[in-house]
């Protein structure tokens, strides 16, 4: 079983154990080399770095025809809704995650059917507001 | 009409001059100050500085009562967002979009954006035809993945110069739709015969593109 993983930070992280525990060889996008490196050196993962704004070629090197787990869980809410719905819309992957931080772009696209997950940032707002005021 | 547009580098300056000088009423969102403060001062229009995709700003720019949304900031992913929430959240009749990523092209017609500027694709079109002299050029993209129209001009040497289209192997999926001879349109019924210079304008796959070419311009 094949899984992408776009974006590299602490969420991808901490997914990877289990993702390969249960089976997936994983591969990773990010633009950062860096985060990459680190990762390709704590977890039996393909890292792939996408640096320039040419997402599908990279889907393609990633090999996204054959996946059937794809999860874009970058911080950027634009980008992750762009490779979400190609993944859904173009290349008919089984399963498509995707982070959103912001709560309205959670609320619409959760709407039109897309697997959304996202950190519910209001709440945590509120929560740091009263951290402050104590 | 009253539009929004999104994205004020340059093409959005020019989009957001073009459209005050037909005389349409217009809304700019731009997250740089500097630009909001160019548009003011250059157009005298207000802008509302902030993020395109974000429906409280959107609101703020009228975006429920414009006729349309005009994404052109540098990013295509912003670009495809912004025109979604414009339909899912406001009920925009029609938004447009540029993008520089060719691939994006088929995704943002299958998510409704109801024109899609492909920028790059002109580029490389008015590169082909006006620098390299390169007997192809691509016409447009349809909104099906992988069907193009192109024009193809017939070379001196070419191996079919004086045959009828049906005397040579033409591609499976492609076809001639046009020939242009000296500045009047045949359809391939009315010409007996290809001769050098005519240009011949073809639907056909982006993978059958090559063999069309090779077909048409063999020697």
């Amino acid at each position: 079983m094949e899984a992408i993983i776009f974006g590299c930070g602490t969420l991808t992280t901490l997914l990877v154990p289990q993702l390969t525990e249960d089976g997936y060889s994983i591969t990773v996008l990010d633009s950062h080399q860096e985060c990459l490196e680190v990762l390709a050196a704590q977890a039996p993962v393909k890292v792939i770095l996408a640096n320039e704004p040419l997402m599908r070629d990279y889907l393609h090197e990633a090999g996204v025809e054959t996946s059937e787990l794809f999860m874009a869980l970058s911080d950027d809410d634009h980008q992750n809704l762009l490779l979400a719905q190609a993944a859904t819309h173009l290349f008919n992957v089984g399963t498509v995650v995707c982070r959103l931080d912001h709560p309205q772009l959670q609320e619409t696209f959760a709407e039109i059917g897309l697997n959304v997950v996202g950190a519910p940032l209001a709440p945590l707002a509120l929560e740091i507001q009263k951290a402050i005021v104590r | 009409m009253y539009a929004v547009i999104v994205g004020c580098s340059e093409v959005g300056y020019h989009v957001a001059k073009a459209l005050l000088a037909a005389g349409h009423e217009i809304t700019v969102i731009e997250k740089r100050h500097s630009r909001c403060q160019l548009v003011w001062d250059e157009l005298g229009t207000v802008t509302v500085q902030g993020d395109g995709t974000d429906e409280a700003t959107l609101q703020s720019a009228g975006l429920a009562r414009a006729d349309l949304l005009v994404a052109v900031t540098g990013r295509d992913e912003v670009n495809l967002v912004a025109c979604q929430v414009a339909k899912l959240r406001f009920d925009v009749p029609q938004t447009m979009a540029v993008i520089k990523d060719t691939k994006n092209e088929p995704l943002f017609h299958l998510l409704g954006v109801d024109l899609v500027v492909n920028s790059t694709h002109q580029v490389v079109t008015s590169l082909e035809e006006g620098v390299l002299g390169r007997p192809l050029v691509h016409l447009k993209n349809f909104r099906l993945p992988n069907l193009e129209l192109v024009s193809i001009t017939v070379p001196e040497d070419a191996g079919v110069v004086g045959k009828h289209w049906t005397e040579f192997d033409m591609p499976d999926s492609s076809q001639i739709t046009l020939i242009v001879r000296a500045d009047r349109p045949y359809l391939p019924s009315q010409v007996s015969a290809l001769e050098a210079g005519d240009e011949i304008v073809a639907v056909t796959l982006t993978g059958e593109e090559q063999t069309l070419y090779d077909t048409l311009t063999g020697v």
